[in-house]
Formats: structure tokens, C-alpha cells, sequence
């Protein structure tokens, strides 16, 4: 790796801060000592385009591609840039085409290239962008969620509702929103074993909500079983197993579960969440669901996600006017979040509002880049000298 | 006595018997409990009873899971169905000729389907003579014209007189499209009934228009 100016340094430092203006006045400083560092124009166009400057955005990828044809965060910058401004969808398409070309395992690449040619109108070959995302990452949300949308638009709310649903479990927040709810911290490294989990029962059940978020649902499961052995009447380790069950697809094992808690305590949101979902996935129960996800957002003020699962279950009634309430219920307490952005792109479809539609999907293609760090991360690769 | 069925329907759960669940349900429902209230009086308890069994250790794992089977096979006995019954209402529905949008017209169709009404899709790009056709094939009485374009908006004034030419009156005109969100004047100027704004203004002009209860100008 080639040795980097301070002033290079300092601008990476200040941009990951946040701190845009110093930022972009340290890029400069570093152009003026080597004005042929792809990755300071790179930089400031990234910096441009968070401020809202596309034209000076476009101007500096534009240049760092001319220095380094593989420079791939500049081409990310360059698509954003195009997609932001809107309306030269053919150029967008190229820049994510190529930067598909650059960096082939980049599902984000694909994604936008279908949002693109969708945009372009050609929709099959959207799809088929869409469907190579989720080959290249079958847990890509955002692909799912452009899929449904796809779906929506040929074959009605009934076909793309599972799609959304799908898309939803695939996105983190709500399994995210189901630990909220439980109270307890699972940001905490869980133990190598469920052996070394002390034999207390709030122990056990901590730990067993740290290796439930990390994905060890066996080991979750297991603390469990020791719990309930000790204390059947856990409501806490029968909402866990509830949820644990959902994850596994066993909805009937869920309810059981859900209902056994809420029998012992109705007062408990994550046995609530667990059984809402578990009826969701049931078409004949959308309105049980949609009860429950009512009551949710009451008992769970603040949070964007008991709207979002309230909108679909109204979605699946055929209530769009009712969904879009609670989609923008949910996008005001949360405006990026990317699963409302795309059910609210699903109302102005069903409403026949095409132009808020693609409004919805762009607001969510910006907010889901951001959130997820592409650009950093296709940066940090370049630094250290690879594709990605 | 529902806490007593609910306790004899987890008992055929965890005996892994469908027939004697189901048995148990007719029963009840026989006993004149509405199919809209079995899955929360009877269902739910007993799934109650059944988690809690698992919970304290009565069954074992593998016997909780095959409950939930024979629980999954007799879903469909204590819940509504999941599609909604067949209204009996012909709908047709077609973009106009010369608009061949498709994405509006396709979730209309949809939505109308999904509602139990007997939709036919006529496509995009539909002659007028066309949309009379098929009218006097299926006897359908409501019909939904799309454009998309002011242009092809328009056009949809040769429907409704293709109707009138045949003597077709009693047919509902409604139109749908962004010409006519935009100009509801437009709505009146090529004979129709009313405009759709989307799916569930479709569902609810449809029904209104099925009771014959729909006036000029209500959407």
C-alpha cells in the first residue's frame, strides 16, 4: 500500500466523523499536493453528494474513474449521483453496470442497476438484475423488497405480500425490534457454550437471549428447555421460545408458545410481537394479526416497526389508506426506515400514485446505502489496494 | 363446556388425531358457536394448553411437534377461508386502445379478484368494440377503462358510446388513470360513471355499483 499524506488521513478521519465541511477542506489540501490520488476525488464526491451537491459529486467520481477506472467507491458515488439527480437513467445504468463489472460479488451493484433499468422501463430486465443480487446475496433485503414491488405491479398486493413479508424477516430490525421488546442486552458477546452459562434463571435466560440474536437458536433453545424445566411459567423463556420457533418456520409451535404467555400475562409485548407474527403468516388470521400489531404500538411507543407490521397486516385486509397511516406513523418516528419506505411505495402503487411510488423506492435506495456502508467499505478496500 | 372442548381438542392434538379434533369442532359449531369465533374459543385455548404442556415438561418435544401438525392439518376447520368468497359480480377491466399501461389496470384487477368478484382482464391496448363484446358475452355490468395518457383518455368516449350505440345504458362506465385523478371534468366529458383512484377505491365503487346503489359522480 502507497503511503498516504496526513492530510489524506485527516480527511478520511474527519468524513467517517460526520464533520463534512473540514472534511472537504482537507481533501482539497490533499488535491493540492497530489491532485492524482483517485480516492481524494473519490472522497470529496462522496462528501459532495451527502451535502446535496450532485454536480460537484459527479464532477470529482467522475475524475477519480479517469485516474483509476477500477476505482469502485467512485463508481457507487457516480450511480448515486445519477440516480439522485433522476431522469438519466440511461447513465445510471452504465455506472451501475460497470461497477458491477468492477466489483462482480457486490449485491448493492446489482440492486441499483435493477432500480435503474425499473426506472428506465424495462422491467424484465430489472428482475433479472434483482434476482442476480439475491444469487449473489440471498439475504439482500432490498432485492426482495424491489421483487415484491415487481410483483405488485403484475400480479396484485395478494402475490407480493408474501415477497414484503420475506424481504422484512431478511431485514435485521426485526429481530432487532423483538429484543427491544424483551428488555434484556444482547449486544453482549454470548458464552463460548451454553455449559459455561451460570445455573441462575435470569442467567440462563440472558444468555440465551444473546445467543437467540447472534443466530445460535440451538443453544438459545437448550437454555430454554432449563428454564421452563425449572419455571414453566416463564413468560420471558416462552416468548424467546416463541420467537425461536418463528425462526424455524414452526408457526403452530410459535402460537402455542405465544398463547401459553399471554394466558400466564397479556401484558407481555414480546409474546404479543411473537404471536402477531405468528398469525401474519396466515392469511385467514390478518385480522387477529392486525389486532395484535395494533395493541403493539401502543405497548411499544416509539418504535417504527409495530406500524410497519400493523401496515402489512392492513395491506394483506386490503386497507391501503389504513396501511399508509400507519406507514407514515412508522416513517415518522423512523424516516429511514427502508421496509416502510417500500410498503409506503406499495400504497401509491395500489392507490394508482406512481410518482410517490418511485419517490418511496428512491427514499429507500438512499437510505439503505447509507445505512449499510457500502461506500466505506468499497473505500477501505481500494485503500488497501483490492476490489473490495 | 368451550373450556372443556378446548381441553378435549389439545387432547386429540396430542394424540396425534385429526379425525377426533375435527369431531370436536363440529361439535361445538353443531352446539351453534359461529365459524368467526372457533379459532378464538376453541382454537386458541387449546394451542394455550398445548404450549403449556410443552413448557412444563407433560410432552415431549417430538409429541409437541406433531400436535402442531395435526394442529396445521385442522387450521382451515376453525378459521375463515383465506380467499374471499365469490361475489358473482363481473368486472372488466382493460386499458384503452392506444395506452398500453399496464401497472395500474393489473392492481385494480387484482384487488377485485382478491375481493371475490369475477374479474376479466382484457389487457392493455383494447379496441372499444372490444370492451362491448365481451360485455354481451359475460353479462358483465361493470366495466373499468384505464388511460394513463390525456390522449388516450379521451378515447374512452367511444366506449361509452359503443355502449350506447348497442343499447347498453345499464352498464357502469368507471375509468381509472392519472388524466382523470388530475381532471375529474374529464370523468363526466367521456360519459363515464365515476373515476378510480386505485384499489380500493375500485372495491368500494365496484360494490357500491354490484348493489346498484352507485350515482354519477361519487368516487
Amino acid at each position: 500500500m502507497a503511503e498516504r499524506s496526513p492530510q489524506v488521513l485527516l480527511a478520511e478521519g474527519l468524513a467517517r466523523q460526520g464533520r463534512t465541511a473540514p472534511a472537504v477542506t482537507a481533501c482539497q489540501q490533499a488535491l493540492r499536493i497530489d491532485d492524482r490520488d483517485p480516492l481524494v476525488h473519490c472522497l470529496l464526491s462522496g462528501l459532495m453528494l451527502s451535502e446535496g451537491f450532485c454536480e460537484q459529486a459527479l464532477a470529482s467520481a467522475a475524475r477519480a474513474i479517469e485516474i483509476d477506472p477500477g476505482c469502485a467507491p467512485a463508481y457507487l458515488v457516480l450511480g448515486l449521483a445519477y440516480d439522485r439527480i433522476g431522469g438519466v437513467w440511461n447513465r445510471s445504468v452504465l455506472v451501475w453496470q460497470e461497477l458491477a463489472e468492477v466489483v462482480p460479488d457486490l449485491a448493492v451493484a446489482h440492486v441499483q442497476l435493477g432500480e435503474a433499468l425499473c426506472a428506465a422501463a424495462f422491467p424484465d430486465e430489472a428482475v433479472a438484475a434483482w434476482k442476480r443480487a439475491l444469487e449473489i446475496d440471498p439475504r439482500d433485503s432490498r432485492a426482495m423488497y424491489d421483487l415484491a414491488v415487481a410483483a405488485l405491479k403484475q400480479e396484485g398486493m395478494a402475490t407480493a405480500l408474501p415477497g414484503f413479508r420475506k424481504a422484512g424477516e431478511l431485514d435485521p430490525s426485526q429481530d432487532e425490534f423483538f429484543f427491544a421488546l424483551t428488555g434484556f442486552d444482547t449486544d453482549v458477546t454470548p458464552a463460548a457454550g451454553v455449559g459455561e452459562v451460570g445455573p441462575d434463571a435470569g442467567e440462563r435466560l440472558a444468555a440465551a437471549h444473546a445467543f437467540a440474536a447472534n443466530e445460535e437458536l440451538f443453544k438459545a433453545a437448550e437454555l430454554i428447555r432449563m428454564v421452563l424445566g425449572e419455571h414453566p411459567d416463564n413468560v420471558a423463556a416462552l416468548s424467546l421460545a416463541a420467537h425461536l420457533y418463528l425462526k424455524q418456520e414452526a408457526v403452530n409451535e410459535a402460537t402455542a408458545c405465544a398463547l401459553r404467555a399471554l394466558t400466564l400475562s397479556t401484558q407481555t409485548p414480546s409474546a404479543v410481537y411473537a404471536l402477531g407474527v405468528a398469525f401474519a403468516r396466515r392469511p385467514a388470521l390478518s385480522d387477529h394479526a392486525a389486532k395484535l400489531f395494533a395493541a403493539l404500538t401502543v405497548m411499544a411507543p416509539g418504535h417504527a416497526m409495530p406500524f410497519v407490521l400493523l401496515a402489512e397486516t392492513r395491506l394483506a385486509l386490503q386497507r391501503y389508506s389504513a396501511a399508509g397511516e400507519a406507514y407514515r406513523a412508522a416513517l415518522a418516528l423512523d424516516p429511514g426506515c427502508v421496509r416502510a419506505l417500500f410498503g409506503e411505495a406499495a400504497v401509491a402503487l395500489a392507490e394508482g400514485d406512481f410518482t410517490r411510488a418511485t419517490w418511496a423506492v428512491r427514499r429507500a435506495a438512499y437510505h439503505d446505502v447509507e445505512r449499510s456502508g457500502h461506500f466505506w467499505r468499497l473505500y477501505d478496500a481500494a485503500v488497501e489496494g483490492g476490489a473490495q | 363446556m368451550a373450556d372443556d372442548a378446548s381441553l378435549r381438542l389439545y387432547r386429540a392434538l396430542v394424540r396425534q388425531d385429526p379425525a377426533a379434533a375435527i369431531s370436536v369442532i363440529e361439535r361445538v359449531r353443531a352446539g351453534g358457536t359461529a365459524q368467526a369465533a372457533l379459532f378464538d374459543t376453541l382454537f386458541a385455548p387449546a394451542m394455550a394448553i398445548l404450549g403449556g404442556s410443552w413448557a412444563d415438561g407433560s410432552i415431549n418435544e417430538y409429541t409437541f411437534t406433531q400436535a402442531a401438525v395435526v394442529a396445521d392439518q385442522i387450521m382451515s376447520f376453525v378459521t375463515p377461508p383465506a380467499a374471499a368468497r365469490d361475489t358473482g359480480v363481473a368486472v372488466l377491466v382493460g386499458s384503452v386502445h392506444g395506452d398500453s399501461h399496464d401497472i395500474g389496470k393489473n392492481i385494480i384487477a387484482a384487488a377485485l379478484r382478491d375481493a371475490g368478484h369475477r374479474v376479466l382482464d382484457l389487457g392493455v391496448d383494447v379496441l372499444p368494440a372490444r370492451f362491448l363484446e365481451r360485455v354481451e358475452e359475460t353479462g358483465a355490468r361493470i366495466v373499468i377503462v384505464c388511460a394513463e395518457m390525456l390522449s388516450t383518455a379521451h378515447a374512452v368516449q367511444r366506449v361509452h358510446e359503443m355502449f350506447l350505440s348497442a343499447e347498453r345504458a345499464d352498464v357502469v362506465l368507471l375509468v381509472s388513470g392519472a388524466p382523470f385523478a388530475a381532471d375529474t371534468r374529464l370523468v363526466r366529458a367521456v360519459g363515464a360513471t365515476d373515476v378510480v383512484h386505485g384499489a380500493e377505491s375500485a372495491l368500494r365503487l365496484v360494490g357500491r355499483a354490484a348493489l346498484g346503489h352507485l350515482e354519477e359522480g361519487e368516487g
